[in-house]
């Protein structure tokens, strides 16, 4: 069992697409079937590096980050008004959460390369959390392909990087994903995303990436090709099609542009 | 005894005493900490770390010392470096943050807290290791020490101590818990040869 729970294909991909499933399924009546992604990744971050907060590297950050994402969540769905001020500050608060992981990093840079990783982690969180929260949330299937082709583009560019921690971070991000629309495509109906789902996943994707580029080798323009993932996702689609043929499409939307993220991460040398 | 007398010898014990102080500072070019742990449960691998400065103090009289180094974890080195074909060696991916997650801590450190002699020659040296900002104790023992002229190199201008010492650690203690023990073992050994020149 020791050696089934140590391997990566488990640890970073069906624990958390298992995990992600049951909460998704379990939580999916109360409209907090979102908390999957979440689920996912504190399964895989368990495994991978054991969740502790002490000392506090960027890695351990993250965790934070997620964890807080996923309380503010619900709060912004249940308790909250939509609107553009709201979203905008969820924006300022990603890129801020940005830059307090990974500022200790960012000042060991030389100066053109810490203004260079740092305004390109900050801009890329700020808009792919703050347009996802617009544009993707009110659709379940929408944002978990988002999730999905984010999560394992980021995850395999994080490989390609050097980190395979930071791979399986992304890549149970995606399982998570998985998890969270496999029983929309099953039921055939779309499930209540919102921020629950959306501002962890996608703040999730953004922070790995970062990470990656940070702390591995990922270059930066790699870091921006994967905040347009969001924006595939929403171009139109076959919005009248069964739910499984839309999770289909809008996914491979989404795999179009990680893919380039991926071929980009591969080094020329 | 004259007063005068008395406060002059009580004023020249400490100089005698620092006196047998002897600081030297570790020679870079011949010091390098060597590791080995298990690879995949079947063979050994060895590593090597190729910048190190610190220094180091003995007090023979008094038989104690003290060791400070700094290792730049940057300097990974496993002879994996070329990437023939892989998105990455492994050198690469010992410096990401699966291992020594050289971004965000480019050092680790020893500081010692004690230093044992068997006779006249330092025989181990207790401290404390910080890596990936955890510090733990860890001991080294020294197998091999020599200090006199370097007769070689400066026709015995300078004087150096040299040799070599070993010890242990695990390497989850610190938080390097990536792949372990299934991938790459826990244990951590240390080989490290240094030299050090009198000051």
């Amino acid at each position: 069992m020791e050696e089934f729970l140590a391997n990566p294909a488990v640890q970073g991909g069906l624990a958390p697409f298992l995990t992600a499933f049951i909460v998704a399924v379990a939580l999916s009546p109360m409209r907090l079937g979102g908390l999957a992604v979440i689920a996912a990744f504190l399964v895989c971050m368990h495994f991978v590096t054991g969740i502790q907060f002490t000392p506090l590297t960027a890695t351990r950050k993250i965790l934070i980050l997620a964890i807080a994402a996923a309380a503010i969540g619900p709060l912004l769905d249940f308790a909250l008004t939509p609107t553009r001020i709201g979203v905008a500050l969820i924006a300022a608060g990603a890129a801020g959460g940005t830059l307090w992981a990974f500022w200790p990093v960012i000042l060991q840079k030389p100066a053109m390369q810490a203004w260079l990783f740092g305004g390109s982690a900050a801009v890329a969180l700020a808009f792919m959390v703050g347009f996802a929260q617009a544009q993707l949330a009110g659709d379940g299937i929408r944002v978990g392909a988002a999730a999905l082709a984010l999560g394992l583009g980021t995850g395999i560019a994080a490989i390609f990087a050097g980190s395979l921690s930071y791979g399986l971070y992304g890549i149970a991000l995606g399982a998570g994903a998985g998890g969270f629309l496999l029983p929309q495509m099953i039921r055939g109906e779309k499930a209540a995303a919102g921020a629950t789902f959306t501002v962890p996943a996608i703040l999730i994707g953004g922070l790995v990436a970062v990470g990656a580029m940070l702390l591995a080798q990922l270059p930066w323009y790699c870091v921006l090709v994967l905040a347009l993932v969001p924006v595939a996702v929403r171009l139109p689609g076959p919005g009248k099609a069964p739910v499984w043929l839309q999770a289909v499409v809008f996914s491979l939307y989404g795999f179009v542009i990680a893919g380039v993220a991926c071929a980009l991460a591969w080094p020329s040398s | 005894m004259n007063p005068l007398i008395v406060g002059l010898i009580a004023a020249a014990l400490p100089l005698s005493a620092a006196a047998q102080v002897e600081n030297y500072n570790i020679d870079p070019q011949h010091t390098f900490p060597h590791f080995e742990l298990e690879h995949l449960g079947f063979a050994i691998l060895r590593g090597r770390f190729d910048k190190t400065a610190g220094k180091f103090t003995i007090d023979r009289a008094a038989k104690t010392g003290a060791l400070e180094v700094v290792v730049q974890t940057a300097s990974v080195t496993t002879g994996d470096n070329d990437r023939d074909g892989r998105p990455r060696t492994r050198d690469e991916h010992l410096r990401a943050p699966d291992f020594f997650n050289v971004a965000e801590f480019p050092t680790m450190t020893f500081r010692s807290t004690a230093v044992k002699f068997v006779g006249d020659n330092p025989n181990a040296v207790e401290g404390n290791l910080t890596l990936l900002g955890v510090t733990k104790p860890v001991a080294l023992k020294i197998e091999r020490w020599k200090c006199g002229p370097d007769t070689v190199r400066t026709q015995g201008k300078r004087f150096m101590c040299g040799g070599n010492a070993t010890g242990s650690f695990k390497r989850t203690d610190f938080g390097m818990k990536f792949g372990a023990p299934a991938v790459v073992g826990d244990e951590v050994k240390l080989w490290i040869s240094f030299y050090g020149f009198r000051q």
